[in-house]
């Protein structure tokens, strides 16, 4: 098993992601699996000599600096869960102020 | 015991642009919350950053001023982490390609002279939104119009040796971004901001230590502050036998304090990678250069320039090319009025005292002042006199020669008018006038003064004073 | 001009298949708005479009098939639902999907499986399930999907339609939620190829907000040509592997028939490292979208599931509630792959394969090869609740749909024949930008293949 029960809840506090307790051992069991999967890639040679491909255009297009309409239809204040004198409302983050 | 400090700084510059990095919201500082924000800045599902290309231009610059190698490709990769007031949970910055890398700052330490700080590497990246903490009870407000905003990382190698040169060389750095006009870096609005890695060892080690970062600091005073009480808490943790852990420390600058920055999981793993949103940074030969063209001549070659040209001593060129303003100011000046020492005075004296009560403008024209300085060298004004006129310039504006006469300060340079002067004063103290010639001479400036209050302040003392001379002598 | 009750009387009819999400009241009432507006001289003018749940559109909500999205009313609309709205289209609705569009059966949308409109005991594919769905159905002549990993050509295929995939940069990016943002393009699906065909030109072109969208004028239209005379169609071999279904290969093998018959030489050609693209594209495609989805934390848009204590409660009873099973694990192997130590021997060798990948196209279009023809799916559409046990399973119906995902270059996929009722789809690879030549021998084929036939 690559990948511990341990290390699952380490990556899910990375993520910002609550994992039930029970699913946990299935996960890092499918985790696992799929990443024994992806080893494969292994058959690729570990050197750099291999370039990355991205597709897309080879270089930034730049745009003039210009202010211009948001494009929004209506503001945060309707989308938004929280919102209180122009602010988005969040609870405080605790001891890590 | 002695103790080496080691700092670096990492400071974090806005840049001057209309629009946001990524996006065309307006950077303007002081909006109403949430009002410059767009799909893109606040984080919508489905937006995506397009970049500013006035902001790549400044930040080229930047490298460039620093002498560093501008790299032709860099890329864009993202850092992830979670916080309310980063709308993607990720900052769009640049990691292992960064735009340059390798520069030098120069700054003058009071303890070691001049000391050539490395810049390690430079880098844009988009600024996030601010939180604020002690707005709404049990809850953190959050304004994203800040976020997206543009912003180049410079990060210093651990070459400071105190908080005072950490401090010089924040200012220095401030000044040379100043100069080029590529940012406000004004501490109170934000646009600079700067946080400090420090390390203590024993004099005579090589290897560095276990550093600390320092974080929340404010102004300039606050960071020699804050760098003096997390070196002083270092030293005395491993004198008293404890160990310095790698950490984040917070500064108050309320109780001039630190204290750690205790966060349940110190989970550092940004988990860079490639922006795929965006295509590499991909830099002309022209482009650079076109950003080479548009830098005017840093603060250090104009200082070097005013001491060749205009004779002045290096602090005094120091002084008068301390920002692009008032150095074109003197420079103007100086030439204007054929006298640089002169104008050198005039700005590091006058010039700047009005300005600094008046919002840093210099309020008195360059003719104007240049005319002042005439009317001094040709015996019309009295140094006092002049002052007066460039206090009354300065308020109300005008011609100084109108005003100089106006007030009544214009002053007597006819031989013939001071010789009835020299006369009458004479006249009226005839002892004096026995113990002079018996060889009291030291009563010359009494004779001066007496000359000055009849001609009720209007005679030129220097001419009087030759006058008398010449009317006293045996 | 259409008349709104027509156009939403066909959407509801086909609500047993759960292919919309948008509540049939407001479809009405929207289409009424809409029709009232609409640009009479664009050149889609009147035509109802159903567009995927991960298109952001002002009508209705945008919820990408979520809970963590539900009820979200996006405040702009995507740039290709802009163009199709300048070029006088209807919006006809929001099609369930897979959520966020990971998955390849619909089967993982929080708002219930897409029910394949011939059998429905059957999935319609993923992740743009409802979109196929709903075309195959007759509701709408023509659909907006997404593709990462052939999530337009695979649900195309099980359910007998046309689903178009443009080159990586054709169609803007912006209004499309992010899933894996290396490989997304916004696809069509569409009665026949002219349909299809028709709706991604208008919505093909460049857009100063998407950094990845090519400088490019919009996608100009092929005629119908008589024949795929000068044609060379490469038969890639790792995609016609022995064990391939029996039925599918009866139907493409009928199909390279037909090519022949119409002209075009036809050839063996081998692309030798697709056997890794179904791991890369499962270590490229969860690392961008662990990114991607970081997003979605409850703070500044959707529900929150918690009256949350503090700002890690609400993140992560936001995220854990708000994201279904399979988002999370994803999720949290994209996070992995980045994770200090993983990078490199994950996303990174991920990124050198990918280039690998692209390379064997490359080598085969540059000796000759016009188009490469392959089967679209391994199969046909399978029954609900058989690939959901083992993600790899589910995952490996890619199989032959991710490779042009990862190199970035155009496929269609046509219905091309039945094995016991049910459609088979083959699919035509293009090269990069080269669209009109696909679409010009997909317009050859769609004449003569007999697609509702049994192979």
């Amino acid at each position: 098993m690559s990948v511990s029960r341990d290390e699952v809840l380490r990556i899910a506090q990375l993520a910002e992601l609550d994992v039930d307790e029970e699913a946990l051992p299935t996960l890092a069991e499918q985790m696992s699996r799929i990443l024994d999967y992806a080893a494969q890639l292994s058959a690729v040679p570990a050197n750099g000599t291999v370039k990355v491909f991205v597709p897309g255009p080879d270089a930034i297009r730049f745009r003039a600096d210009a202010v211009t309409p948001s494009g929004l239809a209506f503001g945060p204040d309707e989308f938004a869960p929280a919102f209180k004198e122009g602010f988005f409302v969040v609870p405080k983050l605790g001891q890590f102020e | 015991m002695s103790w080496e400090t080691i700092i670096g700084l990492e400071t974090h510059v806005q840049l001057r642009t209309k629009s946001k990095m990524f996006c065309g919201c307006s950077t303007a500082f002081g909006a109403p919350p949430n009002t410059q924000v767009c799909p893109v800045c606040l984080g919508l599902p489905g937006a995506l950053p397009a970049a500013n290309g006035a902001a790549i231009g400044l930040a080229v610059r930047g490298a460039l001023a620093f002498g560093c190698t501008v790299h032709p490709k860099s890329v864009f990769a993202r850092k992830n982490y979670f916080y309310p007031d980063l709308p993607k949970g990720y900052q769009i910055s640049q990691f292992d390609q960064p735009l340059a890398t390798n520069g030098t700052l120069s700054f003058l330490s009071s303890e070691r002279g001049v000391v050539n700080a490395t810049i390690v590497r430079l880098h844009i990246e988009e600024d996030a939104g601010k939180s604020i903490h002690d707005r709404f009870a049990k809850a953190t407000a959050v304004d994203l119009n800040r976020s997206g905003v543009p912003l180049i990382e410079i990060v210093g190698g651990p070459d400071l040796r105190s908080p005072a040169e950490a401090r010089a060389y924040l200012q220095t750095l401030k000044q040379l971004l100043e100069y080029i006009g590529i940012s406000d870096c004004d501490m109170e609005k934000g646009s600079l901001r700067v946080d400090a890695n420090v390390s203590v060892r024993r004099a005579g080690e090589t290897a560095l230590s276990t550093r600390t970062e320092v974080k929340n600091i404010n102004s300039f005073a606050f960071v020699e502050k804050a760098l003096t009480v997390e070196r002083d808490r270092q030293i005395a943790l491993v004198e008293s036998g404890g160990t310095v852990t790698q950490q984040t420390m917070l500064y108050d600058s309320k109780e001039n304090s630190v204290r750690s920055q205790r966060s349940k999981e110190e989970s550092h793993d940004y988990r860079y990678f490639p922006e795929p949103d965006l295509p590499p940074l991909v830099l002309t030969p022209e482009f650079i250069a076109e950003q080479q063209s548009e830098l005017p001549e840093l603060p250090g070659a104009k200082r070097d320039r005013f001491v060749a040209s205009y004779g002045l001593s290096r602090e005094h060129a120091t002084v008068v090319a301390a920002t692009r303003a008032v150095a074109e100011y003197f420079e103007t000046v100086a030439k204007t009025s054929t006298e640089p020492q002169a104008a050198a005075n005039w700005v590091m004296t006058e010039a700047l005292a009005d300005a600094k009560d008046h919002g840093d403008q210099l309020r008195v024209s360059t003719a104007a002042l240049s005319q002042i300085i005439g009317l001094v060298k040709g015996g019309t004004l009295s140094n006092q006199a002049a002052k007066r006129v460039f206090a009354e310039v300065a308020a109300k504006g005008g011609d100084p020669r109108a005003i100089a006469e106006s007030l009544g300060l214009v002053q007597v340079g006819d031989t013939t008018v001071i010789a009835g002067w020299v006369t009458e004063v004479l006249a009226a103290h005839p002892s004096e006038v026995e113990r002079y010639k018996k060889g009291e001479t030291k009563l010359l400036p009494f004779f001066v003064g007496q000359l000055m209050r009849a001609s009720k302040g209007k005679a030129d003392p220097k001419l009087a004073q030759r006058v008398l001379e010449e009317k006293l002598a045996p | 001009m259409s008349d709104a009750k027509a156009v939403a009387d066909r959407l509801v009819k086909a609500k047993r298949l759960n292919a919309l999400l948008t509540p049939p009241k407001d479809l009405r009432k929207s289409l009424n708005t809409q029709i009232a507006a609409a640009r009479p001289t664009g050149v889609l003018y009147g035509m109802p479009v159903a567009v995927k749940d991960n298109i952001c559109t002002l009508e209705f909500t945008t919820t990408c098939g979520s809970r963590i999205l539900e009820g979200y009313r996006s405040p702009y609309d995507a740039t290709a639902v802009a163009k199709l709205k300048a070029a006088g289209a209807l919006i006809a609705g929001k099609t369930n999907c897979d959520e966020f569009a990971m998955g390849s059966s619909t089967e993982h949308s929080a708002y219930g499986r897409v029910l394949h409109p011939l059998d429905k005991t059957r999935v319609s594919g993923g992740s743009s399930g409802g979109s196929a769905a709903l075309v195959a159905a007759g509701a709408v002549p023509a659909a907006l999907g997404s593709e990462t990993g052939g999530s337009v050509r695979q649900p195309a295929a099980f359910c007998g339609v046309v689903g178009i995939k443009p080159t990586y940069g054709r169609v803007s990016r912006y209004g499309l939620v992010a899933f894996g943002s290396s490989l997304d393009q916004i696809g069509v699906f569409g009665r026949s190829v002219h349909d299809a065909a028709r709706v991604l030109s208008v919505i093909s072109g460049r857009d100063p907000r998407d950094s990845t969208c090519e400088d490019r004028d919009p996608l100009r239209l092929p005629t119908v040509p008589e024949s795929l005379q000068g044609f060379v169609i490469g038969l890639p071999k790792e995609y016609f592997p022995p064990e391939l279904d029996p039925a599918v290969r009866r139907a493409c093998d009928r199909a390279i028939r037909i090519m022949k018959e119409l002209g075009a030489a036809v050839r063996e050609v081998s692309l030798p490292h697709t056997p890794y693209a179904v791991p890369t594209y499962y270590v490229i495609a969860p690392a961008e979208a662990s990114s991607n989805l970081a997003r979605y934390d409850g703070v500044r848009y959707g529900p929150r599931f918690n009256g949350a204590a503090d700002l890690r409660s609400l993140y992560r009873s936001t995220r854990g509630q708000g994201f279904g099973p399979e988002v999370r694990r994803r999720i949290l192997l994209g996070t992995y792959v980045l994770s200090a130590g993983y990078y490199d021997a994950y996303y990174r060798r991920a990124q050198q394969m990918r280039a690998l990948i692209a390379q064997d196209f490359r080598n085969v279009f540059d000796r000759g090869v016009d188009l490469l023809f392959t089967p679209t799916v391994p199969s046909p559409a399978f029954k609900a609740g058989e690939k959901l046990a083992d993600p790899i399973a589910m995952y490996m119906s890619d199989i032959f749909t991710v490779t042009a995902n990862l190199a970035g270059l155009p496929a269609i996929s046509l219905p091309i024949g039945r094995a016991k009722g049910l459609p088979l789809g083959g699919q035509l690879i293009g090269q990069a930008f080269l669209e009109d030549e696909m679409i010009e021998a997909a317009y050859a084929l769609e004449r003569v293949v007999p697609a509702t036939d049994e192979a």
